[in-house]
């Protein structure tokens, strides 16, 4: 399907320019910073349309209910494989076959640059949360690539 | 809640809303009697689907009954709309089982029920045959049951099979009773159901068709309105409660009427109230019923605004106030009655729903009040009392069932219209109460509403202060949450408080805030300018009472701009600081003063670079502008930029054990910052700032302009003039009268530097260094600082004679701003005598650097000879710049100092610069027998190729027959860098002995390789050769052994050397000679030593002796000794060298000669070797004990000056043949 | 005459992101009301867990009625509060109606979002945005 490799692709892209663009600057970060950040404001957009016609969440499970099913299947065309939470404000997000991971390999190949590929999905998962009203802080995790790991940790009001 | 009935009850049945469908009963009535309170009980037992028409959802409902005896009464006339007396089915009981008794009797009877029904248009029948295995016993001539049933299906149901039913032995409790039960009770209520979806459905058409005659003249809405009320109460008896609820609703809510009819409506308009009451009344019963008190003060509420809206619509012209009333009193009415049926806690709980009633009721009390004139100061005139007398009457008599309670809503409308003093206290408590409850569900919204309105009345009463209080509570969450208009509409509130308390300053404040509203229109905000500006002109009676107000308010300052955009400027150039003020005000004010407050953080900016390259400030962009975020003076959306920003990393976690990538990530840095809950972020600029934070800082430097005219819009107001050093802006202050607009603090934080500079005049040579002997160019720059420089003001260089300065006409100065920029250029006269040069500088004005070049030309010192020897190239250091080691391997440098006295100072600035000699010459003296040369060695020790011409060689004395013969090249020459020129020069006197001592000078003109010839430049190398002429030939002669052709390599061969005296003894020999007198022959003792370094050849027996030479010419002396080969081939002759021996008797000579330089040879020889150590010993010691070995005399041995002893056999070779038997000698190889 | 009298979007922490009225006298008035009603729309949030799934909806129907006007709620997910104000003598307006209303509300809102231009929690300052209301303002009059 075309789209849903142009999303891939245009990502891809992304990642390319802002690394080049961010190339210059020897400290770590600056380079996953400024990809978060984009995934965030396009997460929240996304979330604003995706919600718009479910109906009201009920609590904060909800919310992250939500966002492996729904909210993850219209991005990445298949649900979280495992949602696990301390009941604390941390949950976890596991899936076994990440999208945004799959064309670059399978195994350990590669691995230091996969948080490139992580840091748009995590500002986009912060994103659409912050949007539904749950303020969070999201990293990711990966060791064998295409698995990895989201942990969402919610900022209490 | 059920009954059963009685079957042969005659009475009329009660219709109440219990009551539920009338379904009759003919035939045998002990029949169904006995059956009657098992089918009443399971009737209702399971849920029937009710489908309606018009597409309404279906629904699940439970059937009911009332069962009562068939009477003909019953039966609907035509017309009649009792739908609640309705019998939606008629059944006919029999238990006949015999044909006999069917066809005598009950057929008969049937029939008749038949007809009947068939007359009064009723389809909806059922006929139910019980059967009962105990009566069959009885009966002989039994037919079967069928057969009954058969006969009665074909007498009536010709077409209707199903009307006719079997219920066998229902009293028994077999599987048979209970299956025929349970399809005698699904057609029951199938039918049941039927016949009440038919009749309900024809009910509700002729309803609509009533509803579309609305239009039609003569159409009585009663009529309608009691036909629906018909069907609402239809439709609970079907025990539908949930159902009419919503429609009784919509019965009340629907606008009955249109405006054609609006003439109708009004001749009955006091019925139209009643009416409502009614429905109302019913509608309570029911909910309370229900127990849902709660809905009915929220339907309540609905039903009078309803009302209100309605007789708004209707135009209908009440007395003023009457509405109110009755609105107050109902309100009051319904929650009394919850109050009635509901305890403390529930009320609590339930606060929520009872809240808007209260509310509702304080509303109309207060616009009641204030339309009677109870809410004014001077309490109610003639008119407002006539008006509160119309509505006391209007109210009429108290109605008999709440005469009694004292607390009656009637009573307490009666007592607040009646005084103000009463009506502030019931108002008050309602108020209050509704406040308090509104605060207790947390509706802080509400509450605050409902304390604006109670700030009106203290307004109206007077009472300012609690007004105020109220206000001031409202406008907080007004502004938190950016509503502007309510903002601004309370702030006008706020501020007529603030005027009647005579709270100056925050009155001023608050209409500054007003003023600065862009919803209010232009006049109101001019009035609030005029207000501060009519209170800032008053001539107060305490002159230095000031009144601080908040800049933000009246204006903001949005950006600022520094002229030179580096904000660094020295002392006495303009610096410029233009504000962007953008006035918030509608009119123009004049300030009498603007003035920024700076900080002065340093006197004098230390190490400041200069004017050039300065650091960038934060915050200032390249063209000197500093922008200020803009702030709403009063609200804005919220500083989201406050949180702190998500700062990630890449992770990469590494296996500690072979470094691979155990896994990757992204990670968090700052995940405490970001979870700590941020609740601390408060609101930046409170519009009611504290007053502390509002005063001006005393004793800050400030920054001034007076009378500024403030246009409403952006102005600009330029600062300048400043002493030394840095500042930063601190506060804003503009003042007009006693009132002074303070910004309290600058943000984002704005610094600029004021510097003051010394002159400064540095000297520095154009090239990389500078060459001596060749005029270099060499710039000096005077960097103006604050001093000025006028005309005639000079530079007056003394400088040492080795070093002139040459001046040439065309030598110009440039002159450069601060900012590099060439402003002018002026021709430089130079004056210059013996030692002090003047140079008179063009007049510069401060802060502007000054530029000239000017030739110098360092000598090369004429006597340069310690500084050429060997051993100073190492040395003299210091005179270096420790950064240039390239030129410690080579160039010998010159330090020249040059003095400068310059006009600023009284002091002479000392600056030295470095020379470096370009050549480094060496001379050698070289010797053939008694033939002399003189070799001259000129290396180019410098980066540049010279030309070298013209070397000559003079002999300084003069010495008669001394003759210097030139074997050079007479053409130029060129000298590549790093390499050298070799001059030759051979010897030639006349006379036969030579001045001990000869002064020569090597003269030589080089110039740059491209150069023109005009420009060479001489050097002159002075050395001095000792000793010149030949003392002694030595001799040596290596002789194979006895018998041998040649020599071999391992045998011994025979060494001779034989030193001859070549001359007799000079008088210059004499005296540094030391030569004893022996039996009247002079001799001087030699010492003699053979030393083979490169290991040819092994030396037996003695290799060093002494020798006694006789002074006189000629005189021969041989030692003989033994060698030996250790290789074959052609062997070099080991070296001999010669001494002078000066025994122990005779006083050393001098400290720098006594150093014996013995040889490594020396050493196997002991005789000389403990000479040796002995003197190596004292003459490594310090000079102690030198001085030791003046006294101790010892003997010594003296080195002869080159050329004093010629080796004939220096570079002789003999040829050694290999050992015979070479391959029993052993070759060592070290 | 206008129906809406008056619209509110509110970002989460209730700051009008959209005000529109008809121009009138009272439009201090209405800004009082709504501003009132946001403790009601609080309070119908808060109470959401409790609720079925039916009675999550995005509409919160009527939250206040008042003498003079009606007014109706709405939040979305992202916590996005609508609320519509009609004249209580406007009764021709139906419940789908006004819900219908502010599904069309939410739809433009959404596109709003979704523009680059815009920064969430600032004031909407949309053309499209506002031809929409002013169209659903005649619409409904």
């Amino acid at each position: 399907m075309a789209d849903e490799a142009l999303f891939q692709f245009l990502h891809n892209e992304v990642i390319q320019y802002v690394n080049s663009a961010e190339s210059g600057d020897t400290e770590n970060g600056r380079c996953v910073s400024k990809l978060e950040n984009m995934g965030f404001r396009v997460g929240q957009g996304l979330v604003e349309r995706f919600t718009k016609d479910t109906a009201r969440f009920k609590d904060e499970l909800d919310v992250m209910k939500f966002i492996c099913k729904d909210f993850w299947t219209c991005v990445f065309k298949k649900q979280i494989d495992n949602l696990r939470t301390n009941h604390q404000g941390i949950y976890v997000l596991q899936d076994n076959k990440f999208r945004l991971l799959n064309q670059l390999s399978a195994g350990k190949q590669y691995l230091d640059h996969a948080p490139k590929y992580l840091a748009f999905t995590c500002g986009l998962v912060r994103g659409g949360l912050s949007n539904l009203g749950v303020k969070s802080i999201v990293t990711a995790e990966v060791s064998v690539m295409p698995a990895c790991k989201f942990q969402v940790m919610i900022q209490k009001m | 809640m059920f009954e059963p009935m009685e079957p042969h009850e005659e009475k009329p049945i009660i219709y109440t809303m219990e009551n539920k469908p009338i379904v009759t009963c003919a035939g045998d009535q002990t029949l169904f009697t006995g059956l009657y309170s098992l089918l009443a009980q399971q009737l209702p037992r399971e849920p029937m689907e009710w489908r309606r028409s018009y597409g309404r959802a279906p629904k699940m409902i439970h059937l009911e009954a009332n069962f009562v005896q068939f009477k003909e009464e019953l039966l609907p006339k035509e017309g009649n709309k009792a739908l609640l007396t309705f019998p939606f089915l008629h059944i006919y009981w029999t238990d006949c089982c015999d044909t006999e008794t069917y066809k005598a009797s009950v057929k008969e009877d049937m029939q008749r029920w038949q007809g009947v029904l068939r007359l009064h248009g009723s389809s909806d029948w059922l006929i139910v045959v019980v059967e009962s295995d105990g009566k069959k016993k009885n009966k002989t001539n039994i037919l079967p049951r069928t057969s009954i049933m058969d006969k009665i299906r074909n007498d009536f149901c010709n077409k209707q099979s199903d009307r006719c039913v079997a219920l066998s032995d229902p009293l028994r409790e077999s599987s048979r009773s209970q299956e025929s039960w349970s399809s005698f009770l699904t057609k029951l209520r199938t039918l049941l159901l039927m016949s009440f979806t038919k009749n309900l459905g024809r009910f509700e058409d002729d309803m609509r068709t009533l509803r579309e005659k609305r239009t039609e003249p003569g159409w009585s809405f009663c009529d309608y309105f009691m036909v629906q009320v018909l069907l609402l109460r239809m439709l609970l008896v079907r025990n539908l409660l949930n159902l009419p609820v919503r429609s009784w609703n919509g019965l009340l809510l629907r606008r009955p009427i249109d405006m054609e009819k609006r003439e109708l409506i009004q001749r009955s308009e006091a019925s139209l109230l009643d009416l409502r009451s009614y429905l109302f009344s019913r509608q309570c019963t029911l909910l309370i019923f229900l127990q849902r008190p709660w809905e009915v003060t929220q339907r309540a509420l609905e039903l009078l605004h309803n009302c209100v809206q309605e007789l708004r619509l209707l135009e209908v012209s009440v007395v003023q106030g009457a509405l109110d009333c009755w609105v107050f009193l109902s309100c009051l009415e319904v929650l009394h009655r919850i109050e009635g049926c509901c305890d403390r806690a529930q009320l609590e709980a339930n606060f929520s729903h009872t809240v808007g009633l209260w509310t509702y009721a304080t509303e109309k009390l207060k616009s009641l009040g204030y339309m009677c004139g109870l809410v004014s100061e001077n309490g109610p005139n003639s008119e407002e009392l006539n008006r509160t007398v119309d509505l006391l009457a209007g109210l009429g008599a108290e109605r008999p069932e709440t005469a009694n309670s004292p607390q009656s809503p009637y009573k307490k409308l009666k007592e607040a219209l009646s005084s103000v003093e009463s009506f502030e206290k019931h108002y008050l408590e309602l108020s209050h109460a509704a406040l308090e409850m509104y605060r207790a569900i947390g509706r802080m919204r509400s509450a605050r509403l409902v304390g604006k309105s109670l700030a009106e009345f203290y307004m109206r009463k007077g009472d300012a202060q609690t007004a105020q209080t109220f206000l001031l509570d409202s406008l907080k969450s007004y502004t938190s949450e950016g509503w502007s208009l309510p903002v601004t509409h309370t702030r006008k509130q706020i501020a007529e408080c603030q005027k009647q308390l005579q709270q100056t300053e925050d009155y001023l404040q608050t209409s500054a805030l007003l003023a600065s509203d862009a919803n209010l229109t232009d006049e109101e905000r001019k009035h609030y300018c005029q207000e501060i500006l009519t209170f800032a002109n008053q001539a107060s009676e305490n002159k230095d009472q000031r009144v601080a107000l908040s800049m933000s308010s009246f204006a903001q300052l949005r950006e600022l701009r520094f002229q030179p955009a580096a904000a660094t400027v020295h002392v006495g150039a303009a610096l410029q600081l233009e504000l962007r003020l953008c006035s918030l005000m509608p009119v123009p004010v004049r300030l009498e003063q603007v003035a920024a407050s700076v900080h002065f953080s340093l006197e004098q900016p230390g190490t400041r670079p200069g004017p050039v390259g300065s650091q960038r400030r934060t915050g200032v962009s390249p063209d000197g502008t500093v922008t200020f975020p803009a702030t709403s003076p009063s609200y804005g959306p919220p500083q989201s930029s406050a949180a702190a920003a998500l700062e990630l990393y890449e992770m990469q976690d590494r296996s500690p054990s072979d470094n691979t990538l155990n896994s990757t990530g992204v990670m968090c840095k700052n995940v405490h910052l970001l979870l700590r809950s941020n609740d601390s972020t408060t609101s930046l600029d409170m519009p009611r700032g504290s007053a502390s934070a509002l005063t001006m800082e005393d004793g800050a430097q400030m920054l001034k302009t007076n009378d500024v005219t403030l246009l409403p819009g952006s102005n600009s107001i330029v600062f300048s003039s400043m002493q030394a050093g840095t500042y930063t802006l601190r506060q804003l202050c503009a003042t007009v009268g006693r009132v002074q607009f303070v910004l309290p603090h600058i943000y984002p934080i704005v610094q600029y530097d004021v510097y003051s500079q010394e002159p400064q005049l540095t000297i520095e040579p154009l090239t990389d260094n500078l060459l001596a002997g060749l005029p270099q160019r060499v710039k000096f720059t005077i960097v103006t600082g604050h001093y000025t420089v006028k005309k005639g003001d000079a530079l007056q260089l003394t400088n040492s004679t080795s070093m002139p300065i040459l001046h040439s006409s065309s030598c110009s100065a440039c002159i450069l701003s601060s900012t590099e920029e060439l402003v002018g250029e002026a021709a430089l006269s130079i004056q210059a005598s013996e030692k002090v040069t003047s140079i008179s500088l063009p007049p510069t004005p401060p802060y502007h650097i000054l530029e000239f070049q000017l030739e110098v030309l360092c000598h090369i010192p004429p006597s340069p000879t310690r500084a050429e020897s060997e051993r100073l190239t190492n040395g003299e250091v210091r005179h270096r710049p420790k950064s240039r080691t390239r030129y410690n391997s080579g160039m010998a440098s010159i330090d020249q100092k040059v003095s400068i006295d310059c006009p600023w100072s009284i002091y002479s600035i000392l600056i030295s610069l470095t020379f470096y000699t370009p050549f480094r010459a060496k001379h050698s003296l070289l010797s053939a027998g008694k033939r002399k040369y003189i070799q001259v060695c000129l290396q180019n020790v410098s980066d540049t190729n010279f030309c070298i011409a013209n070397q000559t060689l003079t002999e300084l004395q003069h010495t008669p027959s001394l003759e210097l013969l030139s074997l050079n090249a007479k053409s130029r020459q060129l000298v590549y860098s790093k390499q050298c020129l070799y001059s030759l020069w051979e010897m030639k006197w006349s006379r036969e002995t030579l001045p001990p001592c000869l002064q020569c000078v090597f003269n030589a003109s080089f110039s740059p390789a491209d150069a023109p010839d005009t420009a060479l430049k001489p050097y002159s190398y002075e050395f001095q050769l000792e000793r010149v002429s030949t003392l002694y030939t030595v001799k040596a002669d290596i002789q194979p052994a006895v018998g041998e052709e040649q020599c071999r390599a391992g045998s011994l061969c025979r060494l001779e050397v034989s030193i001859t005296r070549l001359t007799d003894a000079t008088e210059a020999e004499r005296e540094d000679e030391e030569a004893i007198e022996t039996e009247g022959l002079r001799t001087t003792k030699l010492m003699y030593e053979v030393v083979d370094n490169s290991s040819h050849w092994a030396v037996c027996g003695k290799s060093s002796g002494l020798v006694s030479m006789p002074v006189a010419a000629m005189a021969t002396h041989k030692v003989q000794m033994e060698v030996m080969p250790l290789f074959a081939g052609k062997l070099p002759f080991p070296s001999i060298k010669v001494f002078k021996y000066l025994p122990h008797t005779a006083p050393p000579m001098t400290q720098t000669t006594t150093s014996p330089l013995l040889d490594k040879g020396l050493e196997d020889q002991a005789d000389t070797a403990s000479l040796r150590s002995r003197g190596s010993v004292h003459s490594l010691g310090s000079s102690d004990h030198q001085q030791q070995q003046r006294s101790v005399p010892m003997p010594r041995l003296d080195p002869f000056s080159p050329g004093q002893v010629f080796n004939c056999s220096l570079t002789r070779q003999v040829l050694v043949l290999p050992s015979t038997d070479d391959h029993v000698l052993e070759v060592n190889v070290t | 005459m206008y129906v809406i009298i008056c619209m509110h979007c509110f970002c989460p922490q209730n700051y009008p992101l959209y005000i529109r009225s008809v121009p009138s006298q009272s439009e201090l008035k209405f800004h009082y009301t709504v501003h009132t009603s946001l403790d009601v729309v609080e309070e119908k949030i808060s109470t959401v867990g409790k609720a079925m799934a039916e009675q999550r909806e995005l509409y919160l129907g009527l939250l206040y009625p008042t003498e003079d006007y009606k007014v109706y709620g709405y939040v979305t997910n992202s916590k996005v509060k609508f609320v519509i104000v009609v004249d209580s003598s406007n009764t021709s307006l139906r419940d789908n109606e006004i819900r219908s209303m502010f599904r069309k509300l939410h739809n433009s809102f959404t596109d709003v979002m979704c523009n680059p231009f815009y920064n969430p929690g600032d004031p909407i300052q949309s053309k499209a945005f506002d031809s929409m209301v002013s169209a659903m303002m005649v619409q409904s009059s």
